[in-house]
């Protein structure tokens, strides 16, 4: 959707494709975290 | 109908409900309770002698209760199957039925039977009711109706044979006032637009106006959405035919106790002013709502509600007749108010959709499924209870088992399992690890 409306996001960001939002566990945020990402957005 | 009824490949089974859904699509296994309707299909005629002959009345909900009926009648006149149904909770068990019945029909002793199909596809078809609120006097003045009471009033076959009589003294009502959006597009009742009810109004005043060009019509409303085909034209026939259409909202409806006649306050938009008027008969364009056992169904079926309670769809615009069960279907209002014509393509829509899986015997899915790892299970079944699909379950040794056809590949099990023991082929979490890891090195 960000992608069809031609929506900015700045180049820090990083995507990681996901079946379905419900596959997103607390280990897979707090890993994200971990690495040092400074926040995690969940978008179905 | 009756020409479904005389087709070899279908067989009807009225005053039933669904129960029970297992299985997937090509294989389910539907378990459909028979309600006793204490009269044997396979010997009732539909005679009616047995409606004769019954002395208790009841109301007749086919008339939108406007009218009485046997306690032992058939539904409506074309009812398809054509057959008596007794309503026990009003039978005196007089047993005068039983008496006059020339094949001995009517079997008192008769209970709820539960039958088992196999079937490989299911279309959902199960429709809306009507909202019953108290607004604007409904339920206590007599001369408030509802649209689908005004077409039962104007039917030929209705409670006054078609002649527009008013409930409280049957004379005709020559003023009369439509009220749209009632229980409709309202943070207090029901979001939704009802989308139907402009378009009866429309019809019903016309209808009204051309037998009685002496009438005096109102339609008050919110907005007058008459998109479609045709719509629009019908519209601005009826205003030419000079039925008056005020946008703006009613204040108050008063009944005057002695000529049941209701006097109304109108809030015309852009006028600032209140009108005061009189009137014989108010109509109001009810909302439409899911149908009454939609929660049932939803919840036995496996299928999604909308948040206006309707049954969910894939997607509203490029997959509205698909649900997220495989083989599972829907046509007409269960999904969403429609018109007539909209209700026909959705439900020939449906049917050819159904079809291709049963002619080509033949079910694709993708391989993204969840796969338990039994050596990590703690048997806590967490992951039960969090798949939106039912589509695990245990097995004699207390483990886990996934169906394969049932599972979708969300991935919700993966996400909830505490010990890891279950995971979503190609989506698994060293892989989604290692996918993170390369997106964010570490700094040196």
């Amino acid at each position: 959707m960000a992608g069809t409306i031609r929506a900015q996001y700045p180049t820090s960001l990083r995507t990681v494709l996901v079946p379905c939002t419900g596959r997103v566990g607390a280990d897979l945020i707090m890993r994200a975290f971990g690495r040092g990402a400074d926040g995690v957005l969940v978008v179905g | 109908m009756l020409e479904a009824d005389r087709h070899e490949n279908i067989e009807i089974m009225s005053y039933s409900e669904v129960v029970k859904v297992d299985g997937y699509i090509g294989n389910f296994r539907v378990q459909v309770k028979r309600k006793a309707r204490f009269v044997n299909e396979g010997l009732c005629t539909g005679c009616g002698s047995c409606t004769e002959a019954c002395p208790i009345y009841v109301p007749n909900y086919f008339d939108e209760n406007l009218s009485a009926r046997k306690c032992i009648d058939i539904a409506f006149a074309q009812a398809v199957p054509a057959i008596s149904n007794i309503e026990r909770n009003s039978c005196v068990e007089c047993f005068a039925c039983v008496d006059v019945c020339d094949t001995d029909a009517i079997d008192f002793s008769q209970q709820d039977e539960i039958v088992e199909l196999e079937v490989g596809t299911i279309i959902v078809a199960t429709g809306w009711d009507l909202y019953q609120g108290k607004d604007y006097g409904y339920g206590t003045y007599d001369n408030v109706i509802t649209q689908i009471q005004l077409e039962r009033i104007l039917a030929p076959n209705g409670p006054t044979f078609g002649h527009l009589k008013r409930p409280s003294d049957r004379a005709r009502p020559k003023r009369v006032l439509f009220i749209n959006c009632v229980g409709s597009r309202d943070l207090k009742t029901n979001e939704h637009c009802s989308v139907v009810c402009c378009n009866l109004s429309v019809k019903n005043s016309k209808l009204i106006m051309s037998e009685y060009p002496d009438s005096e019509i109102v339609v008050s409303y919110i907005d007058m959405r008459c998109g479609g085909k045709m719509y629009e034209e019908y519209y601005r026939r009826a205003r030419n035919a000079g039925i008056i259409f005020i946008k703006g909202l009613i204040g108050k409806i008063e009944e005057d106790s002695k000529t049941k006649n209701l006097k109304v306050q109108l809030e015309p938009v852009g006028t600032d002013s209140v009108v005061e008027m009189e009137f014989d008969m108010v109509v109001l364009s009810s909302a439409s709502l899911p149908s009454q056992g939609t929660n049932q169904i939803a919840s036995v079926m496996n299928i999604e509600k909308t948040s206006d309670g309707f049954l969910k769809e894939v997607h509203a615009r490029l997959d509205p007749i698909n649900t997220k069960v495989p083989g599972v279907y829907l046509a007409g209002s269960c999904q969403g108010q429609k018109s007539i014509d909209l209700a026909v393509s959705q439900a020939k829509g449906a049917a050819s959709t159904a079809g291709i899986p049963m002619k080509h015997e033949e079910y694709t899915m993708e391989l993204i499924r969840a796969k338990p790892i039994d050596e990590r299970c703690a048997k806590c079944y967490k992951c039960i209870e969090a798949c939106p699909y039912s589509a695990i379950s245990v097995n004699e040794e207390g483990l886990i088992v996934v169906d394969l056809i049932s599972c979708r590949g969300c991935g919700i099990c993966a996400a909830t399992c505490p010990s890891k023991a279950i995971e979503l082929a190609h989506y698994k979490d060293i892989q989604y690890m290692a996918y993170i890891d390369e997106l964010l090195p570490l700094e040196e």
